[in-house]
């Protein structure tokens, strides 16, 4: 049951017609982008976001309003875009978004348009999100309809276009320098950095890109002032977010949960433990790319930026995987290894060829084919991948490996030695038509 | 400027340093790298050249990093190390290490960074490699192993961004990646051989050199290309006797570290089949070798026989050889000096990159030395039938079938390497040294002074030209003639107006730039 008393984002999930614009503006829709238009400079809009606390919902939890303030004074061009690629494994928010309020997202991005200047602004959605694409295509429309896009918005001498963006399907391209690639129609891999975005991205121009669940805070921001939503959450990770929960607990689903909410309250009392039959084993918190964390572990965290940092893991996208005790880490690690293997752009090598390695030693393991050295081994390629390439992604597929290692090392250690016990077909993806490769 | 502390060295650069030059400044070798190279963009890719900022939390790469003044780096610490390590290990993972077939062996950037990292224990089970194509020709001249490649990028940034013809690009993502050409096309720019120069393995290697020769029985010997009026500055690779292959040579003023296919390639036309070794004389209608003790007379009593109508020189030879031979053509000429060049030889099509229109090296010392240039129609009508006259290398009488019959009903001395249509035609032949086979001096197209060095041994019986020609010059009684060629490269700077300490032995290493000649015939006899 989403928590009554936080609804921020997740307000109007489940209304009837509620991504219709109409429903929206009912329900108090595009308010704040006339309060912006009507009476705040851009920099007004940004010093409210900075003053919200609210950090980058996309994984890396960079504050936003100082993002948008890298923005070099008296950039002629900028260029802003919604990081809608969602692919992170076990994330599944922004989607919650774009089907329930896809004008939240439109007007959130509309204001951040206006805060750093954008005149032209790209909504980039994932390529399998087929009926979201279609869905915010015609919110768009509605919206330059009804003349919040497009020349004179609201009466403003603020102008603004924004293109509904399909990406392709690769995971990399919710990297924002990959995205911004992808947009401008070359390969979708990340640039080295410096320079960075905001100061030349799209089109060597200063390009901002926040995620759907960044942008769709803004709108509340602006509206009830930054106060009103530092209500929410803690000190250093003030306001509310979206969480995606998935495995065998009694209800999994989307929340909107406070910041700073103890993992076992909403365990218990939101998500009602664990299924018949299940038992915890470990969490992996944040999206496939954290450190996995044992059930003690994440039965004394509390659900915001610095106590998941003080616990060895991030908050990252709120993509929660709950493994239950019948889960095979090693199977578990060796999909995540595949994914990381399958989506690694390939530019840099240690990425390149260590997610393939670490995904060939994993999956030998696995059959029975392995050897007591290959668990160091694995570690080892751990530590030739681990901060040594351009963008994250060698790094998100070391963290989980490198954790399970830790904390599950014994199963590893178990099929290295004594391989006969290695079971190549899967309960596992019996139970959730995952395919092992 | 800015200051900063690489391994402990403080040393100070101008601001804008990349901070891998800085480095390399300091450590006397470049930090181990494959994907960085100074003519091309940051890719940033390999990840090889980490180093340790103080300050920074994470490794940074030098290519992309810029001098901060205050920078403390190190390039040695064991952390550095163990990074550029394990990221060496990560490049050979998947690399077929096919060394003993491999024609970049020996100069092979893995085969490098593998000797200095020690990693003698390969942990990669050979079932996990991934298999790619391999031997598969991209153009005329390139071929690629995709096994082979550490996807460093290079070549496709150089057909990007120096050719912009955009043939090469990176395919797939991950471990999959490879290095194709696009659909429907071949890499076959006339710049495509640079990209196995700059392939830091042997993915890309030429199909002309490939299987020839392992890379370290070649001795190399700077030279100046021959191939067009540009002069690009290049390396002769050598062995027994033989050219293997010609490499460009960096020199930022003339050809930054490019060249062209076609000037690439010229070192073929050394082992041609035609070559000239012998002095030839007509006997009976044919030319017979003799021996020079018997061409010598021969050659004298030729050419002072009678006055000569025609002197033509051609812009293959050297600065030093012209200098003489317009010597030896106002003894042969006399006041009636008629001594040139034929207008418009060694035309062809040129681009706007390093391959010149003129396909001739050293046009410009004709033009400075007055040797003009004369139309093919003008120069048969001078070769009188039956009037000595003495062509010095090239082929004039393939330039025009009117010059061709008058050359041949002229007495006609010719001196050169090949049996062509001109020597053919001849009564006496001469046989001299080709390009790598003579050391001197070509003035580009910039007027730029290059020197030429001799790489190969000529034939024993020919003769190094500016020998031959200051011999002749005794034997006609012209006095004393330069000793040696410094004596000679004296002579010449003096008549370029050169300073007498300017020493054309030792040029500077970007070559000698003549000032212009005031009242020069105008656009150099082009």
């Amino acid at each position: 049951m989403p928590r009554d008393d936080c609804r921020i984002l997740s307000a109007r999930f489940g209304r009837r017609d509620g991504h219709k614009l109409a429903v929206y503006e009912a329900d108090g829709g595009y308010r704040a982008l006339r309060k912006a238009l009507t009476s705040m400079t851009p920099v007004a809009v940004r010093d409210e976001v900075k003053a919200a606390g609210l950090r980058g919902r996309g994984g890396a939890g960079f504050p936003t309003g100082v993002k948008w303030g890298f923005v070099p004074a008296g950039a002629s061009t900028v260029y802003f875009m919604v990081n809608a690629d969602e692919s992170e494994p076990g994330t599944f928010k922004d989607r919650w978004i774009m089907d329930y309020d896809p004008h939240a997202m439109i007007e959130g991005a509309i204001l951040s348009s206006y805060a750093v200047g954008a005149r032209l602004c790209f909504i980039y959605i994932r390529g399998e999100f087929g009926w979201l694409i279609d869905r915010v295509q015609k919110a768009v429309d509605e919206a330059y309809a009804a003349g919040y896009l497009g020349r004179g918005i609201l009466g403003s001498a603020y102008e603004l276009e924004m293109l509904v963006h399909k990406g392709a399907g690769a995971y990399i391209c919710g990297e924002e320098t990959g995205l911004i690639n992808s947009v401008e129609g070359r390969k979708g891999q990340p640039s080295i950095k410096p320079p960075f975005p905001a100061v030349q991205g799209f089109l060597r121009q200063p390009t901002i890109v926040n995620n759907v669940e960044t942008v769709a805070a803004v709108p509340y921001i602006v509206r009830e002032g930054a106060a009103t939503y530092r209500r929410h959450g803690t000190e250093k990770s003030p306001g509310t977010k979206l969480w995606s929960v998935s495995g065998p607990v009694r209800r999994p689903g989307v929340y909107e949960l406070p910041l700073g909410l103890p993992f076992r309250e909403f365990f218990t009392q939101d998500l009602g433990g664990m299924a018949d039959g299940e038992e915890l084993k470990a969490v992996i918190v944040g999206g496939s790319s954290v450190p996995v964390l044992t059930a003690d572990e994440i039965m004394g965290v509390n659900l915001d930026y610095e106590s998941l940092a003080e616990a060895g893991t991030m908050l990252g996208s709120g993509g929660m995987i709950v493994v239950p005790s019948r889960c095979d880490m090693v199977e578990l690690i060796q999909v995540l290894m595949h994914f990381y293997w399958d989506e690694s752009c390939g530019q840099c090598t240690p990425c390149r060829e260590g997610t393939g390695w670490l995904h060939k030693i994993v999956k030998r393991l696995r059959t029975g084919a392995g050897a007591p050295s290959d668990v160091e081994l694995l570690e080892r390629v751990c530590d030739g991948m681990m901060g040594l390439t351009i963008c994250p992604l060698a790094d998100a597929a070391v963290m989980p490996m490198r954790s399970f290692l830790q904390k599950f090392r014994h199963e590893f250690v178990a099929l290295a030695h004594r391989p006969e016990i290695a079971q190549p077909r899967s309960r596992w993806a019996r139970q959730t038509n995952e395919v092992v490769r | 400027m800015a200051k900063l502390t690489i391994d402990g060295v403080a040393i100070e650069v101008p601001d804008g340093t990349r901070l891998f030059d800085a480095c390399t400044q300091v450590r006397g070798e470049a930090l181990p790298h494959f994907c960085y190279h100074p003519d091309l963009s940051i890719a940033g890719v390999c990840r090889l050249c980490q180093v340790e900022i103080e300050g920074a939390p994470k490794l940074t790469i030098a290519c992309n990093t810029v001098v901060r003044d205050g920078m403390v780096v190190h390039t040695r610490s064991e952390r550095v190390r163990r990074a550029a390590r394990q990221i060496l290990e990560m490049h050979l993972i998947n690399h077929p290490v096919d060394c003993p077939i491999c024609d970049q062996a020996g100069e092979c950037g893995l085969q490098d960074q593998y000797m200095i990292h020690g990693l003698y224990a390969s942990e990669v089970a050979k079932s996990d490699k991934v298999l790619k194509l391999k031997a598969q020709p991209i153009g005329p001249h390139v071929i690629l192993d995709k096994e082979r490649c550490v996807l460093c990028s290079r070549c496709v940034r150089f057909c990007q961004e120096i050719t912009k013809t955009g043939e090469l690009g990176i395919f797939q993502r991950g471990d999959r990646a490879e290095i194709g050409v696009a659909p429907d096309r071949q890499l076959d720019n006339n710049y495509s051989l640079n990209t196995v120069d700059i392939c830091p393995v042997g993915a890309l290697t030429s199909r002309d050199f490939r299987f020839q020769k392992r890379v370290w029985l070649l001795r190399s010997v700077p030279s100046i290309c021959p191939g067009c009026a540009t002069g690009c500055n290049i390396r002769i690779d050598h062995e027994g006797g033989q050219v293997w292959r010609l490499r460009p040579r960096r020199n930022d003023a003339v050809n930054g570290p490019w060249m062209c296919d076609t000037g690439r390639l010229e070192y073929k036309r050394l082992h041609a089949g035609d070559r000239l070794s012998r002095p030839l004389v007509r006997r009976d209608g044919e030319l017979r070798e003799v021996e020079w003790r018997e061409a010598w007379p021969e050659l004298e009593q030729r050419l002072t026989a009678g006055k000569g109508k025609l002197a033509l020189a051609n812009p293959h030879q050297t600065v030093e050889e012209l200098w003489l031979f317009k010597r030896l053509a106002g003894l042969f000429c006399g006041e009636d000096l008629t001594a040139g060049c034929l207008a418009g030889s060694d035309a062809a099509e040129g681009d706007q990159f390093l391959l010149d229109a003129d396909r001739s090296p050293n046009r410009a010392a004709l033009a400075r030395l007055g040797l003009a240039a004369r139309a093919p129609a003008q120069a048969a009508a001078q070769a009188v039938a039956g009037a000595p006259v003495l062509v010095y290398g090239g082929d004039p009488a393939l330039a025009d079938p009117a010059l061709a019959a008058a050359l041949g009903a002229a007495e006609l001395i010719y001196f050169g390497t090949r049996l062509n249509a001109t020597a053919s035609r001849a009564r006496i032949v001469v046989p001299l040294a080709m390009w790598a086979e003579k050391a001197g001096l070509f003035l580009n197209r910039q007027g730029r002074l290059q020197a030429l060095r001799a790489a190969i041994a000529r034939p024993e019986t020919a003769r190094e030209d500016w020998r031959f020609l200051a011999e002749l010059l005794t034997r006609l009684g012209a006095g004393p003639q330069p000793a040696t060629l410094a004596l000679l490269r004296a002579e010449v700077g003096a008549a370029f107006g050169l300073p007498a300490a300017q020493d054309l032995d030792a040029l500077p290493a970007e070559g000698l730039v003549l000032a212009p000649v005031t009242g020069a015939p105008a656009g150099g006899g082009r």
